[in-house]
């Protein structure tokens, strides 16, 4: 079970909408962090994910582990979000 | 000859959700024909990863490729167009029903348009593999971000290299463009680079291979090239590639469907293929000239092709 959902986007990515998407059709909330507006937590974004890029998406379970998703990859959030 | 019964079927199947696809979907839709769009990325395709479009008619002041990508989407879908997130795996043709092979299980259409478009192109030099995602982009608009206030190299000298490369400009402290030959941008996206070239920060390279991808300690540090024979150092923190159009057609190997010399889609002047209802629009199509509004207007055309096809005889174009 899925306890939060953070997603950290920019503005001008294509991708980030998408999964914001995917999660509301899933009926799921998540928070959200643009990394433009609050461009201080580029670190924390970098060092969750490995990867300079976006969309990240950090998926926290009821037992307080964690799976990140990098990028708009069906394959991996959609079980992570199961 | 499979077992068709129990599997799901439609009038059309539209491969992708770029700008052709999209304005097919516009035209079929709005004549009550049955459409199913897969698209394995983004609805909008390269158009929507884009950060500014200047020549798409009726926007004198352009328009974000995200927003016109999210405008196609919207359009279509008024109509009772529904997009599927998934990838065709394979085609096949079945006569009457073109079978195809998906992420969702396998699907049935009468007619089938391709438009999966093109994915920007790697360099394939040492290093780009390894550092991709950790200092080595390919959408300017989803990680230019990452680099305010530092130094980028950007690989390419065509529309996309020099759009992207004033939009990391936004970020970046400096950009190095590193052009192979010259810049074959148009001559208006030329002007436009002058001025950040004018302003110090955009320094243009011509004639420089690409060798190498240099980092240390998990980030990149600076790109190798070679000018007029001796090799140069780029120092940087990141990368953008942005050297052509790989066609997405891989998924077309075995199917009998006719390829050109570099793996774009050959049509008649139907844009039908050699597989009888099957179409192609936008930039996977042999002779397409890459350009949004041509990928929109090829997109249109190829649905009033597929109309005649379903109906099964030649119709007067109507309004």
């Amino acid at each position: 079970m899925v306890k939060n959902i953070t997603i950290f986007t920019t503005t001008t990515c294509a991708y980030c909408p998408m999964v914001k998407k995917y999660l509301g059709a899933k009926g799921l909330s998540y928070d959200e962090v643009n990394l433009d507006t609050n461009p201080e937590r580029q670190q924390e974004a970098l060092a969750i994910s490995g990867a300079l890029t976006v969309p990240v998406t950090v998926i926290t379970k009821q037992d307080d582990t964690q799976e990140v998703v990098v990028g708009y990859n069906l394959a991996k959030l959609a079980p992570a979000v199961a | 000859m499979s077992e068709t019964t129990d599997i799901p079927k439609h009038d059309v199947i539209i491969i992708g959700a770029g700008p052709a696809a999209l304005s097919a979907a516009i035209y079929t839709t709005r004549e009550d024909i049955d459409t199913l769009l897969f698209e394995r990325a983004v609805p909008g395709g390269l158009a929507a990863v884009t950060d500014w479009v200047d020549n798409y008619p009726g926007f004198p002041e352009g328009i974000a490729g995200l927003e016109l990508g999210t405008n196609l989407q919207k359009q279509a879908e008024r109509f009772g167009a529904v997009i599927e997130l998934g990838e065709v795996l394979k085609l096949h043709d079945e006569g009457k029903w073109k079978r195809l092979e998906t992420t969702s299980g396998d699907m049935l259409a009468k007619a089938v348009l391709i438009a999966t478009g093109s994915d920007y192109k790697k360099i394939g030099v040492p290093g780009e593999a390894e550092y991709y995602a950790r200092g080595v982009h390919y959408c300017a608009t989803c990680d230019g971000a990452f680099y305010r206030g530092k130094r980028l190299v950007v690989v390419g000298g065509g529309n996309s290299a020099i759009q992207e490369a004033m939009f990391l400009t936004r970020f970046a402290s400096h950009i190095d463009l590193l052009v192979r030959s010259t810049i074959k941008a148009s001559d208006v996206l030329q002007k436009d680079l002058q001025k950040f070239v004018d302003e110090g920060k955009v320094t243009v390279h011509l004639g420089v291979v690409t060798d190498e991808i240099v980092g240390e300690a998990g980030a990149v540090t600076k790109v190798v090239g070679t000018q007029d024979g001796k090799k140069i150092d780029f120092p940087t923190d990141g990368v953008f590639v942005f050297v052509g159009l790989k066609p997405n057609s891989e998924f077309l190997e075995g199917s009998g469907i006719e390829l050109d010399h570099i793996h774009l889609i050959k049509t008649d002047e139907n844009l039908q293929t050699n597989m009888p209802g099957v179409f192609v629009a936008g930039d996977i199509r042999s002779g397409a000239t890459m350009q949004i509004a041509s990928a929109a207007g090829e997109g249109a055309t190829a649905a009033l092709k597929i109309r005649e096809y379903l109906e099964g005889h030649a119709h007067p174009i109507q309004n």
